[in-house]
Order: C-alpha cells, then sequence, then structure tokens
C-alpha cells in the first residue's frame, strides 16, 4: 500500500461531465454545423475513398484491398440473403451502407480523442444522427410496404375483417392493429436509443475505467469489449432493420399459405426464379 | 433535484436487471440448442442476438432515463 499510494490512499476523482451530444461548430441560420457533423463528413469521405480505391482498378482475380471489399460485400450478401431470402437482396445496399457506416462510427468512439477534442465526436454517439439513420429505415420499409401490398397493408393496423367472426374477435383484431401502429413509432425510437446508449455508455464507461484504475492501459481490455460491441450493434441494427422489411413486405392474407406459388419467400433455386436477382 | 443521483442509480439498477436476466436465459437457451442441433447453429445465433438485441433495447432505455436523470444533478 505504501508503494502505491506514497500519500494515502484517495479515491480518485471521477470525471462526470460527459459530452452527450455533437457540441455546435457554428450556425447556419438556425442550424447548427456540430463536431459530429464534421466527423460523419470523415468518416463517409473515408469510406468513399475506400469503396472508389477497391473498384477503380478491378481486376478478375482480385487481390489485396479488392479482395477484402469482396470478402466485406459478400459476407453482408450471404448474411442478408440466408436472414430474409432472396428478396433481401434489394435491400442490401441501404443495410450495407448502414453497417458499414455505423460499425466505422462506433469504432471512431473508442479511438483517443475522438469525443475528447472539440472537431471530433463520434457520429453515433449523437442521437440527432442515430435518429437520422433510424427514420430513413422507417421510412424505406413503409415505402416498401406500401409497394409490395399496396393500400392492403394498411389492414394490418385498422384490420375490420375479423368483426364477420363476432365482435369478440373484431373488437381483439382492432386492439392488435392498435398496437401496431404503436410499436411502429417504437421501432423508430428503440432503433434510436439503443444504438446511441450503446455507444455514448462505452465511452462514458472507457473515461470512468481509464479514470478508476489509476494506471494508463489498465483499461484496454474494455476498448476491446467497446471494439465487438460496436460490431454487435452495427450487426444488430442491420438485422432488426431486415426484419423489419420483411414484416413489413409480407402479406397477412388468410389465403397466403407457407409454399404456395404466392410464397416468394423461400426460392429453391434460383433458375426457377430469374427475376428475383436484383440489386 | 437533490434526489436525482439516487433515482438515476435506482432507474438503471432495477432497469438492467429485467434484461440482463432476459439475456441469460436466451444465451443458455440457445447454447443448450446449438449443443443439441450443431447444424442450426447459424439460424440460432442470428436469432439469439436478434432476441437479445430486443431485450438490450430495454436496458438501454432506463440507461437513457438514468442518463436524463443524471443531467438534472448539479
Amino acid at each position: 500500500m505504501e508503494l502505491l499510494f506514497p500519500k494515502g490512499f484517495r479515491f480518485p476523482d471521477i470525471p462526470n461531465n460527459f459530452a452527450l451530444l455533437g457540441e455546435p461548430i457554428f450556425q447556419i441560420g438556425g442550424f447548427s454545423y456540430t463536431n459530429a457533423h464534421f466527423t460523419m463528413l470523415l468518416v463517409i469521405a473515408i469510406l468513399s475513398s475506400l469503396a472508389f480505391a477497391a473498384t477503380r482498378n478491378m481486376k478478375l482475380q482480385p487481390s489485396g484491398l479488392q479482395n477484402f471489399m469482396e470478402l466485406l460485400v459478400q459476407g453482408l450478401a450471404d448474411f442478408v440473403v440466408e436472414i430474409g431470402g432472396q428478396k433481401a437482396l434489394r435491400y442490401l445496399p441501404l443495410l450495407g451502407t448502414l453497417f458499414l457506416f455505423i460499425v466505422f462510427s462506433n469504432w471512431l468512439s473508442v479511438v483517443p480523442f475522438v469525443g475528447q477534442v472539440t472537431w471530433l465526436h463520434s457520429p453515433t454517439a449523437d442521437y440527432h444522427i442515430t435518429f437520422a439513420m433510424a427514420f430513413v429505415t422507417w421510412v424505406a420499409y413503409q415505402v416498401e410496404g406500401f409497394r409490395h401490398l399496396k393500400l392492403s397493408y394498411l389492414k394490418r393496423w385498422f384490420n375490420l375483417s375479423g368483426f364477420k367472426d363476432g365482435p369478440a374477435i373484431g373488437g381483439i383484431f382492432v386492439a392488435i392493429g392498435f398496437i401496431e401502429l404503436f410499436s411502429e413509432i417504437f421501432r423508430m425510437l428503440t432503433l434510436t436509443l439503443r444504438l446511441w446508449g450503446n455507444v455514448i455508455g462505452g465511452e462514458i464507461m472507457l473515461v470512468v475505467m481509464s479514470a478508476l484504475l489509476f494506471v494508463p492501459g489498465f483499461a484496454l481490455p474494455f476498448v476491446g469489449l467497446e471494439i465487438f460491441i460496436g460490431l454487435v450493434q452495427g450487426l444488430v441494427f442491420m438485422l432488426l432493420a431486415l426484419m423489419y422489411f420483411m414484416f413489413a413486405i409480407e402479406s397477412h392474407d388468410e389465403t397466403h399459405e407457407e409454399g404456395s406459388h404466392t410464397d416468394t419467400d423461400r426460392v429453391a433455386d434460383l433458375e426457377q426464379h430469374p427475376e428475383a436477382v436484383a440489386a | 433535484m437533490e434526489f436525482a443521483g439516487l433515482a438515476a442509480g435506482i432507474a438503471v439498477g432495477f432497469g438492467v436487471l429485467g434484461p440482463g436476466l432476459g439475456i441469460g436465459i436466451l444465451t443458455a437457451k440457445s447454447s443448450e440448442a446449438i449443443g443439441r442441433n450443431p447444424d442450426a447453429a447459424g439460424a440460432v445465433r442470428t436469432n439469439m442476438i436478434l432476441g437479445a438485441a430486443l431485450a438490450e433495447g430495454l436496458g438501454i432505455l432506463s440507461f437513457v432515463l438514468g442518463i436524463l436523470l443524471w443531467t438534472k444533478i448539479g
């Protein structure tokens, strides 16, 4: 104890002032441009230049960066197809972009100085940006639902077809529709808060642990944990968005039977369904 | 607002209890499922991550509530 604490033990000061949001750098009209926006531009620039560099000089036998990017895209495509079937490939551009952006931003949040200096603040550690992503996903899957099911998409919220089986069944259907309608809003909310809460919670935990453990570098295992959580959160956002897309485009009709010709969920092999290869 | 810190602690503590139990049960059951049928590991793992994310969302909500209370301190 003498060696560790020559001046006697004193509990360390734990910082309690964290940047929960990006801080405004300058204002345009009524809108402020925050450091989260700036870092978002940085992330977009890095990802775009990576994509550009990987596809600038494409070869049939890939190597180096192109190989890595092909592995990434193929992995994402396989993942999406495994969950949602062939028709989910249509949503791969949106979901894959979201995944790459989120994972990159999450990993940026554990990099030293990001979130601590003026110009850098991880984009996903600001709930405006996670809300924007959740909102884009939300609008996209509503549009897809309407595009696939036309006006019968509304039937999942306002379903009066149960009244022909008596008022009790009809009432239950209406109540379920009401719950569905509210869950649409909560989906957007939880998508936003899950990502933001995880990232900001991770940042706070890293700072607090660094302060608690005295010695610099002792908090490194938590950095590893945060890197893992960043990856999982990107995956979860993508998975949930894909699930919402799948729920939106699947029909709730009673005539719809598993394995019938209207069931495009499971395509046995690609030759039977050539136009399903989208994206 | 002198009890805001206490409220934040209680909110986060109790709020995380449920999702913690839920994710524990979820992981135990899916490990069991993978042990019984290793061929289905991929599908089980995907469902596990999905369920864990949904359960975790509730914990995160309480965490956000804790942060909201915490910013009231001082």
